[in-house]
Order: structure tokens, then C-alpha cells, then sequence
């Protein structure tokens, strides 16, 4: 293939380091597919059987698995608040840091580059940091609320500003680049046809940007509905947690309960979502945390 | 108006290289309603807590309505005395150094080999996919697979390598367990981030380099691995942000019920258990658990400062 006459023994080494690599990365790949279909055909069996025979097929296909997991696990409740709490929190999200974004990118002038970069340093601070002011301000908020204005809280409220808050960083950064990357020329072709700085933006710049903005909205989606530790922390009640949390729940049941099939079928609930939002946005997701972050 | 005199300058900046005047001035009126709410909101449920959390690190508080002392270092003194708190601190630095070690070797191989290699697109999106799910998810199903009855070790036993059979998760080999499980949920990102770069460097430098009688390994050497410099410095810096943080993973290991054993508590989970005060009913210790998120940052800025030193002087231009 490379065309020279004589085969040095360094170049015999680096060809079959090359198909060792390759073929260490088929089974990387296939190790991961055979990953989901274990825990899916999982979810379909008796708990007995997943110990007795961990590769096979199911003797009998336990659908009732998904039930049980959905109604006495009380996964479907949770499955509902996660639904909730990640849509409310990526539409807040998305309507606070495209504007953001587009004014950054676009109107700031001079003050563009030092808020940019701003918002870019809450992305490298550790969420930890941020942890016992959150659990503080969290339990503040309930206790003025209820003592003072509503007379009830529900922590999910917190929950989901805080999703918002500590997703805008990200968010804006990377909606910033998608928009300065857009050409200037139309918003002076808008411009001169009349348009209003706020109609050009919302009507043209917006509009244009949107697989921009559909790609962040995306992987907000995937990072919230993944997130646990912030639920953990701040809902203290097993109603209103969210899916990855009540999966927690179940599994530290287990002693009690021994219902792997159920478990599985509880990681299926969770996983499917990100599997199908996957096949779908694939190339974008992919694309979008890979160079969105790498510019 | 004060707005205007503010503006003034960048508005004649606007009309020195544009056209319009009064329309710049228009659109840097309409720069901070767009851009306050957000900017407003990071500020103060993000920026300003975040202060108050190295603030909480050199206190004892525990919320509205009890007392706020001041204790200096005391917070940090403590930490330092406790054991849990160094082991976790070890793991955690453990973790983050053996398994960036890892995926560095495996972007490595991957940038050799899977530039050229038949169905990469395939690849790249498979491996990537471990990524995109719940680390809960990961974590109990890695950990079922290595659980004493789990498929690992009844692969073995059916292979007849009764010897190999382990209490993977027993108190010894639970952390091995636990970076394995980090490293297959992590590297397929760090693969494709890394391969984007290779992806951007021009066809042609290649061709000279095969004309000029260089393997693959050489290409590597001496095309890819001197261009994508940048970004391995950028994967690294990412790679320490994420894996300081490391807590979801392990929590699945263990469940909610119990508290995880010392050997596999990274900071973030000791930082966990402070804030709640444990399962087991212990008092919430909230200015150590400040003060260890203020470290985990400090560790944090360090890996970040020294993943530059990998990036280049001078910037890329292709062409």
C-alpha cells in the first residue's frame, strides 16, 4: 500500500499494529452493541433466569417486567417529573441564552469578547463548588416562599432553576460561535429593507441559526436527563424524583425486593430515550459536543 | 441620555467603518434587554453563590436562621486530619490520572488507525454512544456484570479460568472496577473529539508524507500528532474537568442504601455525603463540604493551567 519496494521491520511492525488497533476497535464496537441488547433482553426476563443464563434468550418474555417497574417501582412517576422538569428547564434555557447569545455575538461591540469569556469560566468550574450554596439557597427559597408569598414549595421548582442557571454557560458559549459564524451581510440587507434590530434578529438571525440551536437544545436534553446529583441533593421525596434517582431507589431495594428484571426494565426506561434522540440527531449531537467545545 | 453618551464611542467606531449610524446605536440598544436576563440570572444563582461557597469554606453555617461563625482554616485543618476525606482525595486523583492515561493511549491508537480504516463513520458512532447515557445506567449495569454471580465471572468459570474468578466488587478491586467503567463511558467521546481534528487537517499533507515514504505510525508522528496538538491540550483540559467530578458512577455501584465504602469514594461523593449527612442519619458538616468543593476547583485550575502548557504558541493556519 505505501508503495515502498523494501519492507523495513519497523514498517512490518506499524501493519500489524494497525489491524492489532482495528481489530481492538471492532471489539470495542461490538463489545458496546452487545451492551444493549444484554440489558434489553435483561429487561424481558426472570430475575432467575438473568443469573442462570446471562447470554441467552429468555425462556419466557417477562413484559410484565416494564409494568411492575413502571407502577409499584413507581418508575412512571418518575419518568413524568424527569419529562417535565428537563422540557420546562431546556425551554427556559433556550429562551434566556439564544437572545443572550445573539446580542454577545452580534450588538456587544467591545464588551462582546470579555462576556463571552465570562460565561465560558462557568463551564470549567466544578459543580462542586457550587453545591452547598445551591443545598442553602435552595432550602432559603422554600422557607421564604412558603412563610411569605405562596404558602407551598415544590422543590422541583428549585430543581429546574437551578438546571437553568448552571446549563447557561454551556448554552450561550457555543450558541455565541453559531452565531458570529452566521454572514453579516443579511442583517444589513434587513436593515436597509426597514426591519427593526429586534425584528432582524428574531425574524432572520434566529430562524437561521436554528440548527445551531436545535443541537444545543438537544444536548441539554441528553445532559438533564441524565443528571442526578442536584435531585439527590435537593428533593428529598421519592414522588418528585426524577427517573435516574427512583432508579437508584430501586436498585438499593434490591435485597429486599430481587427484582432484576425490573431493574433492567428501569435502565431501559432510561436509556431508550437517549438511544432513540441518538439514532435520530446522531452526526449533530456528536458534532455539536465535539466542536462546539473544541473551538 | 447616559445610555447614549456610553455609546458614543463604539457608535462612532460603527460609523467609521460601516454605514449607518443611527442604526448601530439602535442595535446597541437592544444589546443588554437581550442579552440582561440571562447574564442576570448566571450572575446571581450561578456566579455569586459560587463566591459564597469559598466564602462558606472559611465558616460554620448551616443555612437562613442558625448561626454563622467564622473559623478561618479550620474547615481545611479538619479535612486534612480526616481519613476519609485523603482517601477519597487519592482516589480521586488516582482516577483522574490513571484514566486519562487511558484514554489518552486509546485516542492515540485511534487517531493512528481509524483515520484510514474501512466504516469509520460506524465506529465513531458507537464507541460514542456509552457517552450519551446515564452514568447511573452505566454504573449498575457495569456493575451487574461484575458482580460475584454476574457474567464476568461466570464467563470465566464456563472458560475454565476458575482462577481468574474475583470479588470484582469487594473492597480491593471495587476502584479498578469503577475507572474501567469510567474509561468505557468516556473514551468514545475523547475519540471523536480528537478524530475532528484529524479530520480537519488537509488530505494533501498525507499524501506528501506517503510520497515521501512514511507508514502510518509516521504519518502519525510526524502529521497528525504535531497538528492536533491543540486539541489533545483541549481533550485534556475537558478530560479534567469531567473526571474530578466523577460521582454518579460510583454512587450506582453502591446504591442509595448504603454509605460507599471508603475505597471507592472520589471527592465529589465524600463532598455528597457531607452535604446530606450520609444515610445514616449523621449531621450535615456544610463547611467542609464547601471547603472540599473549593479544593476539587483549586485541582481543577491547576490540571486546566498545566493541559495548556501541551497547546502551541503560535496559532494554525491552514494553507
Amino acid at each position: 500500500m505505501t508503495g515502498s519496494a523494501r519492507h523495513r521491520p519497523a514498517e512490518v511492525f506499524g501493519a500489524s499494529l494497525i489491524v492489532l488497533i482495528r481489530a481492538g476497535l471492532w471489539l470495542w464496537v461490538l463489545f458496546n452493541l452487545a451492551m444493549v441488547l444484554w440489558v434489553m433482553l435483561n429487561s424481558v426476563k426472570t430475575s432467575r433466569s438473568i443469573f442462570a443464563n446471562p447470554v441467552g434468550l429468555p425462556d419466557t418474555w417477562m413484559w410484565e417486567n416494564f409494568a411492575t417497574a413502571w407502577s409499584t417501582s413507581g418508575l412512571g412517576a418518575a419518568t413524568l417529573n424527569s419529562v417535565i422538569l428537563v422540557t420546562v428547564s431546556v425551554a427556559l434555557i433556550m429562551g434566556l441564552s439564544v437572545p443572550a447569545a445573539y446580542a454577545v455575538a452580534r450588538l456587544g461591540g467591545r464588551s462582546s469578547g470579555p462576556v463571552a469569556t465570562f460565561f465560558a469560566v462557568g463551564m470549567s468550574i466544578p459543580f462542586q463548588a457550587f453545591a452547598v450554596p445551591m443545598v442553602l439557597i435552595s432550602v432559603g427559597l422554600s422557607r421564604f416562599m412558603i412563610d411569605w408569598i405562596t404558602g407551598a414549595w415544590d422543590p422541583r421548582v428549585t430543581v429546574a432553576l437551578f438546571y437553568v442557571v448552571l446549563s447557561l454557560p454551556f448554552s450561550v458559549f457555543v450558541l455565541i460561535g453559531y452565531f458570529r459564524s452566521l454572514p453579516g451581510e443579511l442583517e444589513e440587507a434587513a436593515a436597509l429593507d426597514g426591519a427593526t434590530p429586534f425584528r432582524t434578529f428574531w425574524q432572520i438571525m434566529a430562524p437561521l441559526a436554528r440548527p445551531g440551536i436545535t443541537t444545543v437544545a438537544v444536548l441539554n436534553v441528553l445532559t438533564l436527563w441524565n443528571e442526578t446529583v442536584i435531585v439527590l441533593m435537593l428533593v428529598p421525596n421519592q414522588r418528585m424524583q426524577t427517573l435516574n434517582v427512583a432508579l437508584l431507589n430501586f436498585y438499593s431495594n434490591m435485597q429486599y425486593t430481587s427484582n432484576w428484571g425490573g431493574l433492567f426494565a428501569g435502565v431501559v426506561i432510561v436509556v431508550l430515550p437517549m438511544i432513540v434522540i441518538y439514532l435520530w440527531f446522531g452526526r449533530r449531537i456528536v458534532n455539536g459536543m465535539t466542536q462546539g467545545i473544541g473551538k | 441620555m447616559v445610555a447614549d453618551t456610553v455609546a458614543r464611542p463604539a457608535a462612532r467606531r460603527g460609523r467609521a467603518t460601516a454605514d449607518g449610524g443611527a442604526l448601530h446605536v439602535e442595535r446597541r440598544r437592544l444589546y443588554l434587554p437581550l442579552l440582561l436576563p440571562a447574564l442576570i440570572a448566571y450572575l446571581l444563582f450561578f456566579v455569586v453563590p459560587s463566591i459564597f461557597g469559598v466564602v462558606l469554606s472559611f465558616a460554620e453555617w448551616s443555612g437562613l436562621g442558625t448561626e454563622f461563625s467564622w473559623v478561618g482554616v479550620a474547615n481545611y485543618a479538619e479535612l486534612l486530619s480526616s481519613r476519609m476525606f485523603l482517601s477519597s482525595f487519592l482516589n480521586t486523583v488516582l482516577l483522574t490520572l490513571v484514566v486519562g492515561v487511558a484514554l489518552f493511549l486509546i485516542a492515540v491508537a485511534a487517531m493512528v488507525a481509524l483515520r484510514t480504516a474501512r466504516a469509520g463513520a460506524f465506529i465513531r458512532s458507537a464507541v460514542f454512544l456509552p457517552f450519551m447515557i446515564s452514568p447511573i445506567a452505566v454504573g449498575l449495569a457495569v456493575s451487574f456484570l461484575f458482580n460475584p454471580k454476574g457474567m464476568v465471572n461466570t464467563v470465566l468459570g464456563l472458560a475454565g479460568l476458575d482462577a481468574l474468578r474475583q470479588p470484582w466488587l469487594g473492597p480491593e478491586l471495587i476502584f479498578r472496577v469503577i475507572m474501567a467503567g469510567v474509561v468505557w463511558s468516556a473514551a468514545g467521546f475523547y475519540v471523536v473529539l480528537v478524530m475532528s481534528a484529524v479530520d480537519g487537517i488537509p488530505p494533501s499533507l498525507y499524501e506528501v508524507a506517503r510520497i515521501e515514504g512514511a507508514g502510518l505510525i509516521q504519518q502519525f508522528r510526524y502529521v497528525t500528532l504535531p497538528l492536533t496538538r491543540d486539541m489533545i491540550a483541549t481533550a485534556a483540559a475537558l478530560w479534567a474537568i469531567a473526571g474530578i467530578k466523577t460521582f454518579e458512577i460510583v454512587i450506582a455501584f453502591v446504591g442509595t442504601a448504603g454509605t460507599p465504602p471508603p475505597e471507592a469514594r472520589t471527592l465529589a461523593v465524600e463532598q455528597y455525603l457531607r452535604v446530606t449527612g450520609g444515610r445514616i442519619g449523621g449531621m450535615a458538616q456544610l463547611g467542609q463540604a464547601a471547603a472540599i468543593g473549593v479544593v476539587m476547583t483549586a485541582i481543577t485550575v491547576v490540571l486546566i493551567v498545566l493541559s495548556r502548557r501541551i497547546q502551541r504558541r503560535d496559532r494554525l493556519e491552514w494553507s
